[in-house]
């Protein structure tokens, strides 16, 4: 392993963010080495999104700094949509481009972005298309899809980018029921061919059986975090320990 | 009135002629709309004040104004600090300019009928604002305010009889010429009318035509 391993991919100091007079980050402190998953899970307006929209700079921050790769993300001197094509995003709405076929949605970004040639970014589409059991639907426009097929679309399409780090914010939560599974098993098979994923989800069962760590985030702090086990089966503080009768 | 019929009947290749380039000027003036409406459209829209208030300065000047005004200040009035355009392409460039302003509306209202998510994921892609706007947000939104923009052209066609006051000669002042020659207006406006009527009606159906074609399944 050279030092360049060793490092953590992601490293957040002290981060913090506001919306006008609301606070919703109030100092985020973490790290995520290569291969690692993370799921992140708390209540709702905790502040879960806005940290995964400022770690690929959707969103900017007012204090705090993020090193990527070991390197410093700084306004003035990254170049964001460089930033951005390392660091996959997954969204609960899926947003998919309805007016492009699946295939289309899997190729525009590396032919335009990456100035890729055509042919090789087609047979890679088409194995991931394949990874994610969906080759057949290539020629189908999204609104064809169900939710889990546009979910799984859509992850392919991130991967098109090659990804050091994959960001999911809920990405079953607008899902039914039935087609949860489908989603999370593409995740799992994502996590253990050694992806760095960062997924905040209510999916507990996906967080015991995948996650490296969980980290409970509350209010715009981390409140805690620690393994799987340590979290679920012996929360140490109050509020998450109130926050897992509730999703339990 | 059987001669006025028989006149109207003659001069019909002439007003035809007139009709055609009642299309041209037209055309070229929704074209040149469109890329100022969607340019302002965007600039509306910008972060930036420096572009966001010139855009609103430009849509609420030009309708706010008559286009008739308009058509003097660029066919009469330029000439008089020194700049000379031809009365042909004055006229087009006048409606371009005044459509401009109301496509700009039809292209704000078209981008931002688009859900923000669409951006959000084409920046996590790392597409830049044009490509972002090239590839995801605009395919989309003109598909959307097609119905709009078809008003939109129907509308300048008509009022395109306007440039007849610098003596372009589209349909209304070729009307106005064969009325001269032979003082049948009653049958000439009638069929001038009628002409104008005939390019906004196909005009409309090419539009809705149009709509079902790029409509996303
Ligand atoms: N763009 C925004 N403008 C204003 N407030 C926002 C914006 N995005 C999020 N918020 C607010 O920030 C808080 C945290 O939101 P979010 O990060 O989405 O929480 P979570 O994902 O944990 O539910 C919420 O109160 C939310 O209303
Ligand atoms: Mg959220």
């Amino acid at each position: 392993m050279n030092s360049a391993d060793s490092k953590p991919i992601l490293r957040i100091e002290n981060l913090w963010k506001s919306f006008g007079k609301l606070q919703v980050l109030k100092g985020i402190n973490l790290e995520v080495d290569k291969a690692e998953v993370i799921v992140v899970i708390g209540p709702s307006g905790g502040g879960k999104s806005t940290l995964l929209r400022c770690i690929n700079h959707l969103e900017r921050y007012d204090r705090g700094k993020i090193w990527f790769q070991g390197e410093l993300i700084d306004e003035t001197s990254t170049d964001m949509n460089v930033l951005r094509t390392k660091i996959g995003m997954v969204f609960q709405q899926f947003n998919l481009f309805p007016h492009l076929r699946v295939i289309d949605n899997l190729i525009l970004a590396p032919k335009i972005v990456k100035k890729l040639d055509e042919k090789s970014t087609m047979e890679k589409a088409k194995e991931l298309l394949k990874r994610v059991g969906l080759l057949e639907k290539m020629n189908e426009y999204p609104s064809k899809l169900s939710g889990g097929q546009q979910q799984r679309v859509a992850i392919a399409r991130a991967l098109m980018m090659d990804p050091i780090l994959m960001l999911f914010d809920e990405p079953t939560s607008a899902l039914d029921p039935e087609l949860v599974g489908e989603v999370l098993d593409v995740m799992k098979n994502l996590a253990n061919d050694g992806m760095t994923m960062i997924v905040v989800t209510h999916e507990i069962g996906f967080a015991r059986e995948v996650a490296d760590r969980v980290v409970f985030i509350d209010g715009g702090i981390i409140v805690e975090s620690g393994t799987p086990d340590e979290i679920f089966k012996n929360p140490k503080h109050p509020r998450t320990r109130e926050f897992l009768r509730k999703v339990l | 009135m059987a001669y006025a019929f028989e006149v109207t009947i003659k001069s019909l290749p002439f007003l035809l002629e007139g009709a055609l380039r009642t299309l041209q000027i037209t055309s070229l003036a929704v074209l040149l709309g469109l890329i100022i409406g969607t340019l302002v459209g965007m600039a509306k829209l910008s972060k930036y004040k420096i572009l966001s208030y010139p855009a609103v300065v430009y849509v609420e000047f030009l309708r706010g104004t008559p286009l008739l005004v308009q058509i003097f200040i660029i066919y009469f009035g330029l000439p008089a600090i020194g700049i000379n355009i031809p009365r042909y392409p004055s006229g087009i460039i006048a409606l371009g300019i005044n459509s401009g302003a109301y496509i700009a509306e039809i292209v704000r209202a078209g981008i931002q009928s688009i859900p923000k998510g669409q951006t959000e994921a084409a920046k996590s892609l790392g597409m830049t604002y044009w490509q972002t706007m090239r590839h995801i947000i605009l395919p989309q939104a003109f598909r959307n305010i097609l119905p709009a923009l078809g008003n939109e052209f129907i509308a300048l066609t008509k009022d395109s009889s306007l440039v007849s006051v610098i003596a372009i000669r589209e349909l209304l002042r070729s009307g106005q010429i064969v009325i001269s020659r032979t003082y049948q207006s009653f049958a000439v406006y009638i069929a001038v009318a009628l002409i104008y009527f005939i390019l906004t009606f196909t005009l409309s159906r090419i539009v809705r035509w149009t709509e079902k074609k790029v409509a996303i399944p």
